[in-house]
């Protein structure tokens, strides 16, 4: 089956807009800069199968920027791991779908996160199994640029490169936002290329709303041998919705129902 | 008496050797402290399957956690020190959190470390580990026991930890006895006062045993090689059967053999307990032997205190 990747990606920040909004809030600012990246990985590069989301020749994908849930389910939801339906649980009380992922809880979730810094680790265990194994399939992971503040992220991208873990293409979304101030204020991290080259990575570049230069990104990343792979795509915190962008104050946060109204207007959101 | 005492990682290097041998799955995970854990052999007759990761406990416990994710059964090991604190909320996220099949070993494990001292000595490992949901923690006492739940432990589905002293008895245990996730042992069957013990501690438990006895004070001793899940039946039963307990641990007492124990015949069939351990100490730079006696632990002081807490019925 074949997607138009750019309706889908639109599609996927509505989706995910609409959950957010009817938890209450929460995550906006990252959930809503990873629709592209999330639309090509599940609608278009990666082995996934939604009737056995088990099935053990899938590609992994590992949310290591945990927030990012309500993203994460609304790609899986709009894949036919589950219907779109089920997204007004997000948040709810013992509900699938918590604030940061749960593997226990969801089928199609890898590993569960949260605590930043850790996916990077986990992914490269996967990898060192599969390669172990001889087997083709490939390890995804999606990480925040806030989370290469920490320390694990690194100890893991060194052990990617000893074990020349080319299973895996890592992505960072590079929206230039944490918490507290822009990544530049908080923790520089540039030349964050540079720092993956000389951690034994091959780096590429994307532009993280472009679902065509993603595309070119990801299949580029597949090809490299011998050395793990990251793409640093450029991206915008709380992409689409023009009092959210660039602004880390919209890391997390609730909408009054006048900044609701304003948000669904611009992303084309009805109902 | 004194107690002959084994390098562990030596039974540890050649254990998992064996069972990498019979299970394809089985993956040795390091962090620079090969020398320590033993793993050389495994290494030689496994490249594919040894990794080492350097100096980076944190990440040593999330490669873990991936390979169990598909399906591997990833020994990594650590000082236990190192484990239970440097990567405690790795070992809590990426391990018992998504309840991976990680087994996590703390090496060089309690007073063990001896002159490496107070930095390295892990005195709340048992502590942390057993406070995290899904994770099983098991602290065997002897070399016997040590090679049975190493081999246990890998049919045994969840994230586990196991506590590897650098020394211990090479045999305190007839030949029928078998390890099992979850299970207590009795040694004796007075009825005046339990001895509980765990790990390292469980040979010096049985020799006081066998002095009380000498003084006609009939005690048993309880060895709890699986601090969690715990066999909660048979501690109660000892409080009911005994109506005192004595806990030796080489660990705090504030968390460990001790609280645990407190905490069951509390709500259980409260009785009188006595706590030998480190209490609210970190461990010193000294030998085995001087820090037993530092701490209290040996049998002479589980003695005193039996008797004392004998009174206190």
């Amino acid at each position: 089956m074949s997607w138009d990747l750019r309706e889908m990606s639109d599609t996927l920040r509505k989706t995910t807009f609409q959950a957010i909004s009817h938890a209450g809030g929460g995550h906006y600012g990252g959930s809503l800069s990873v629709s592209e990246i999330l639309t090509v990985l599940y609608f278009k590069v990666m082995r996934v199968n939604p009737e056995n989301p088990d099935d053990d020749e899938r590609d992994r994908f590992i949310l290591s920027k945990g927030h990012g849930g309500p993203a994460l389910y609304s790609t899986l939801a709009l894949r036919g791991f589950f219907p779109v339906s089920e997204l007004d649980k997000l948040d709810k009380p013992l509900s699938k779908f918590p604030k940061h992922i749960d593997r226990l809880k969801l089928q199609g979730i890898e590993a569960s996160t949260g605590p930043l810094g850790q996916g990077l680790s986990i992914a490269c265990g996967m990898g060192i199994s599969l390669k172990q194994q001889q087997r083709g399939n490939r390890v995804y992971i999606l990480m925040g640029d806030g989370e290469c503040n920490s320390g694990q992220l690194w100890e893991a991208a060194m052990t990617a490169g000893k074990y020349k873990l080319d299973n895996i293409t890592a992505i960072i979304d590079r929206n230039n936002c944490q918490i507290d101030g822009t990544c530049d204020d908080i923790m520089p991290i540039e030349p964050l290329g540079d720092r993956f080259t000389a951690f034994g990575w091959h780096v590429l570049t994307a532009d993280g709303h472009d679902v065509e230069d993603l595309e070119r990104a990801l299949d580029a990343a597949a090809l490299v041998k011998d050395k793990p792979a990251v793409i640093i795509a450029d991206t915008v915190k709380g992409r689409g919705i023009s009092f959210m962008e660039n602004r880390p104050e919209w890391h997390s946060g609730a909408l009054s129902p006048e900044q609701y109204e304003q948000a669904a207007k611009e992303l084309g959101v009805t109902a | 008496m004194s107690i002959e005492y084994a390098q562990v990682k030596e039974v540890y290097g050649q254990t998992l050797t064996e069972l990498g041998t019979r299970n394809a799955d089985v993956f040795a995970v390091e962090a620079d402290l090969m020398k320590a854990s033993g793993t050389a052999p495994f290494k030689q007759a496994f490249p594919d399957r040894h990794l080492n990761v350097g100096i980076a406990e944190q990440n040593l416990v999330g490669v873990a956690a991936g390979l169990a994710a598909m399906g591997r059964i990833p020994y990594a090991c650590t000082m236990a020190n190192f484990m239970a604190k440097r990567a405690c909320d790795q070992v809590a996220m990426s391990g018992a959190y998504n309840n991976f099949n990680v087994k996590l070993v703390g090496c060089y494990a309690g007073l063990t470390q001896e002159k490496n001292g107070g930095t390295h000595i892990s005195f709340i490992d048992l502590g942390i580990m057993r406070s995290l949901p899904n994770m099983a923690v098991i602290a065997p006492s002897d070399c016997r026991e040590f090679v049975q739940a190493v081999n246990v432990i890998a049919e045994f589905e969840g994230p586990t930890y196991l506590r590897m002293p650098k020394l211990l008895p090479e045999s305190i245990f007839g030949q029928e006895h078998q390890f099992e996730v979850g299970k207590g042992y009795l040694f004796g069957d007075g009825n005046d006062v339990t001895i509980v013990s765990t790990g390292l501690m469980t040979a010096t438990a049985l020799e006081a045993l066998e002095a009380l006895e000498k003084e006609h004070i009939h005690a048993r001793v309880l060895h709890l090689p699986t601090i969690k899940p715990v066999d909660t039946e048979m501690v109660v039963r000892c409080a009911q059967e005994t109506g005192a307990l004595v806990t030796v641990e080489d660990h705090s007492i504030l968390s460990g053999l001790g609280g645990l124990v407190a905490e069951i015949v509390t709500e259980e069939c409260p009785v009188p307990v006595r706590r030998l351990g480190l209490n609210d100490q970190f461990g010193l730079t000294a030998g085995l032997d001087f820090q037993l006696q530092h701490f209290g632990l040996t049998a002479e002081n589980i003695i005193r205190n039996a008797k004392q807490v004998i009174q206190k019925k």
